[in-house]
């Protein structure tokens, strides 16, 4: 029997890094005291239990592994920026449940150690009491998507009568019908067109923090770059695209929708998924440079999110809960560090030279239109629709006359100002010497392209008719 | 690597290094004084002018025509490479120069009169990152390379144009400017693309990539599209009045000297290509020819110096274009540099016209009486009066595109937004704070 979690470095520090979470969101909810300090703890825990075997991790574990550590990362960020009024038992206790369930979803190289995974990242969002949007769309989308990855798993086990993922790879288990169950997970879950709206109305009418780590737990891109590719290489080389297409579309459809949305969440909200669907595009592009991309703009596109989330909640605990993009609030004058920090974050995530993204969207940007000529010009536009709104965002948030009368307020506090630093620096650092980065995820997209790259894409079976 | 090659680097990434600087000692919650800042900008850009002279006189002595400057690439994969290819040679080195002396000549300038401004510190550093973005993409010796120095000048010019950002009005022309800069800037990066795809490189150190006609035609345009964005060319030039938002000397090295100019290089830097198609050159002189004529008429109607001069820069800029197109690339750079020098000039000059303009009319006892004939008063009066009517307009160009493309939009988006909000009631909402909020008070007008 393989291992149950796959990680580099044996099954203890996987082991460690799945349970500590688990075993101190119990403490939290147990406990209920000193919860920053026990969720920092534990994520910082996790961190390192993650960082320990990368450097020992294969091409094939290795994205995994750095997507673990990442997340955990994000976390240890979440709990230190997470503001007074937010930092209660359930916020913690719920942050560490998806940081568990993210990791076990990460690591899990059995189907239904992923279906528990996946549901598990998605009770929190159902409870009342916790991450619950007062909207129905959110709990409906990733309903749907467990339902339809549970089917498609019953049908890959009936087909295949294993659930090792490792014994399942190019065999195609469960034929169109699994494929297309596991394509319509990713559609629900990732917020693909048609299933979009219900990103908007969760980071609406949740908390912000949670819902963006929810958010970027790619498990969309996770299921495609773990279970679709691997287990259906013929399949998806003929029918992928149709989830490129989507995801193309939801770029356009979300960045033009951006445009004259005046609810901060909701606008970046919209913004994040649209950057986030080109990643779904690289994956499928079946090149090197959009897989490679993709992954790269996984990373950026989960610090920038989760960073501007972040500093979004910080506005709203210090300017009210209200703010609009439809007038100036001249923010700057008051929080000049979160103003820097946001557009820099922003600017990051939409392609700014001398950041990560600029790289991962030129990669990216190539390799679509390379897989794909004419629908592949679709993200570069959205990319500038999405560049025009994080400035629109920017520019109503923080600039404008400075007002007062108001409870005031002060700039980022020490502890935020640690974490956005570091955020910071990761986006430039990463942009002004990429390779580092882009090196090690090129060689995973060499394992992605070859499985694709067996079975040619549809569009060149219909250009060879 | 040897010293010319040295100099190059250092003279590129100077103002980036202390653009870096400022920053982090800002974040650190260090800010250096108004002397400190302008005895840094001062040095740096002196340096960098006395570097460049070397660099001139080795260039001169030796008898090369280029330096080259490779780091390996910036990153790769399989195939695809990022090259990071520094490159001064005959055409660059005279942009270089003019950036470096024009940006160290702001710099002093600027000492002055934003003496005491609240902004003056973040003038200094997006004046650094803005002379570093054009030196690169002025020394970039490939396209990939270029893109990103372009895009770096684009983001200092909105953010330029937003200094006074205490007053909506020049927020919300950044804004504008944003837009028009990144919707032309996919020309740039598709043919960009175009260009790997062709050839495998984007590279232009020896010459730029070997392309057939169609090609060649195909990644002009492309570059067109950049290039006129960026020159404020037609269709595209009512950006250019919206951005004399900014403080003079921004105005003066953005969109007298050396942004303006961008897109002149571009093509400049792709003549080879526009001489392989007819089609494209065709083009590049009917939009500069459009603009000269479109600067020159609504220049007249203006009633600012600043807008003035701009719509003076803009013809200017068409009339080089069309020297482009023609192939007189020479005449260009020549044309270039003297409308450079001249027109910074006439930007820093104008607070203080205005200022003795008016010490005049005060001394004489009133405006003096217009005595010299204009062109214009040789046309017919109806003809005049409608000319009139579409020079105050600015040759009706904003509102073409707000017509045509802002609205449908707009309309589209808004639209989105009612589909996407069948089957949700309303839009969940998060209760209020029981205090007043900023929101609040920016509804009731307050400050």
């Amino acid at each position: 029997m393989p291992d149950v979690l796959q990680i580099a470095g044996g099954p203890l520090a996987g082991y460690i890094a799945i349970a500590v979470p688990w075993l101190s969101a119990l403490t939290v909810a147990l406990y209920r005291r000193h919860v920053r300090i026990i969720g920092f703890a534990a994520a910082l825990i996790t961190a390192i239990a993650c960082a320990l075997p990368l450097g020992a991790a294969s091409s094939s574990q290795s994205l995994y592994q750095a997507l673990m550590f990442l997340f955990s990362c994000l976390t240890l960020g979440a709990t230190v920026i997470l503001p007074h009024r937010d930092c209660t038992a359930g916020s913690i206790g719920g942050i560490l449940f998806i940081l568990g369930s993210t990791l076990l979803a990460y690591s899990a190289d059995n189907l239904l150690i992923l279906l528990a995974a996946w549901i598990l990242s998605a009770i929190p969002f159902f409870v009342p009491r916790w991450f619950r949007a007062h909207s129905w769309r959110p709990r409906a989308g990733l309903l749907l998507s467990a339902i339809a990855l549970a089917l498609a798993i019953a049908q890959i086990s009936a087909g295949a009568h294993t659930i090792w993922i490792v014994n399942l790879k190019g065999q195609n288990p469960g034929g169109v019908a699994a494929f297309g169950l596991l394509v319509a997970a990713v559609i629900f879950r990732k917020g693909i067109f048609p299933a979009h709206a219900w990103v908007a109305d969760a980071a609406e009418g949740g908390p912000a923090i949670p819902t963006a780590l929810l958010f970027n737990g790619h498990f969309g891109a996770l299921l495609v770059a773990k279970l679709i590719v691997p287990l259906f290489a013929g399949t998806a080389a003929v029918w992928l695209p149709v989830l490129s297409y989507l995801a193309m579309a939801t770029a356009l459809y979300v960045a033009i929708r951006a445009l004259t949305e005046n609810s901060p969440r909701r606008l970046l909200a919209f913004i994040a998924l649209s950057q986030s669907a080109a990643i779904l595009a690289g994956l499928e592009s079946g090149t090197a440079e959009g897989i490679t991309g993709a992954l790269v703009h996984w990373y950026v596109v989960t610090v920038s999110t989760v960073g501007l989330f972040g500093i979004l909640r910080l506005l709203e605990v210090r300017f009210g809960e209200n703010l609009t993009v439809s007038t100036h609030l001249g923010l700057a004058g008051h929080a000049p560090r979160l103003a820097v920090s946001f557009v820099v974050l922003g600017l990051a995530l939409v392609g700014l030279p001398g950041t990560l993204s600029f790289c991962s969207q030129d990669l990216l940007i190539h390799g679509t239109l390379q897989s794909h000529p004419l629908t592949g010009l679709l993200l570069p536009i959205a990319t500038a629709m999405n560049a025009v709104s994080v400035f629109r965002m920017f520019t109503r948030l923080f600039l404008g006359k400075r007002r007062t009368g108001f409870t005031a307020v002060v700039d980022a506090l020490p502890r935020e100002r640690w974490i956005l630093a570091v955020a910071l620096v990761f986006v430039v650092l990463g942009g002004l010497f990429p390779d580092v980065i882009v090196a090690r995820r090129s060689a995973e997209a060499e394992l992605v392209e070859r499985a694709i790259r067996v079975h040619p894409p549809i569009s060149q079976i219909f250009n060879r008719q | 690597m040897s010293f010319s090659q040295v100099i190059l680097v250092a003279v590129v990434f100077a103002p980036g290094a202390v653009f870096a600087l400022l920053s982090l000692s800002w974040l650190l919650g260090w800010v250096p004084g108004e002397r400190a800042i302008s005895v840094i900008t001062g040095g740096t850009f002196s340096l960098c002018a006395l570097g460049l002279a070397a660099l001139l006189w080795r260039l001169g002595s030796s008898g090369s025509t280029a330096v080259v400057v490779t780091f390996g690439n910036w990153f790769a994969v399989q195939d695809y490479r990022f090259p990071l290819v520094l490159m001064a040679d005959r055409l660059s080195l005279p942009f270089l120069a003019m950036t470096v002396v024009l940006s160290g000549l702001i710099g002093q300038f600027s000492s002055t009169y934003l003496h005491r401004e609240p902004g003056f510190f973040r003038f200094f550093v997006l004046l650094h990152l803005f002379a570093f973005g054009s030196l690169l993409a002025f020394a970039a010796g490939s396209f990939d390379l270029l893109a990103g120095g372009w895009e770096i000048v684009g983001i200092t010019s909105v953010l330029l144009i937003g200094f006074f950002q205490l007053r909506p009005a020049p927020v919300e022309n950044g804004l504008r400017v944003f837009a028009v800069y990144r919707a032309t800037d996919i020309g740039l990066l598709v043919s960009v693309f175009a260009m790997h795809h062709w050839t495998g490189t984007a590279m232009f150190t020896t010459g730029p990539p070997l392309l057939t006609g169609k090609q060649a035609l195909i990644v002009c345009l492309l570059l067109l599209l950049a290039a006129s964005g960026k020159a404020a060319q037609v269709p595209f030039s009512g950006w250019l009045p919206r951005a004399m938002e900014g403080p003079t000397p921004s105005s003066a090295i953005f969109y007298g000297a050396i942004s303006i100019h961008a897109g002149a290089y571009l093509l400049l830097r792709i003549q080879p290509l526009l001489a392989q198609s007819v089609l494209a050159s065709a083009v590049v002189i009917l939009i500069g020819a459009a603009t000269a004529i479109h600067g020159t008429i609504v220049g007249r109607v203006t009633s600012d110096a600043k807008t003035s001069l701009a719509y003076a820069s803009l013809t200017q800029v068409g009339v080089m274009f069309v020297e482009i197109g023609i192939g007189w690339t020479s005449v260009a750079v020549v044309h270039i540099l003297g409308h450079a020098m001249v027109r910074t000039m006439q930007f820093l000059r104008a607070p203080s016209m205005l200022h003795d303009d008016h010490q005049i009319h005060s001394a004489i006892g009133g405006v003096p009486e217009r005595a010299e004939t204009q062109f214009e008063d040789l046309l017919p009066e109806t003809l005049r009066l409608w000319l009139y009517r579409w020079a105050f307009d600015r040759g009706h160009l904003d509102t073409i595109l707000d017509r045509w493309l802002v609205q449908p939009l707009v309309y589209v988006s808004r639209l989105l937004a009612r589909l996407d909000d069948v089957g949700s009631p309303v839009h969940a909402t998060r209760s209020a704070p029981a205090t007043v909020s900023v929101v609040d008070v920016a509804r009731q007008g307050g400050d």
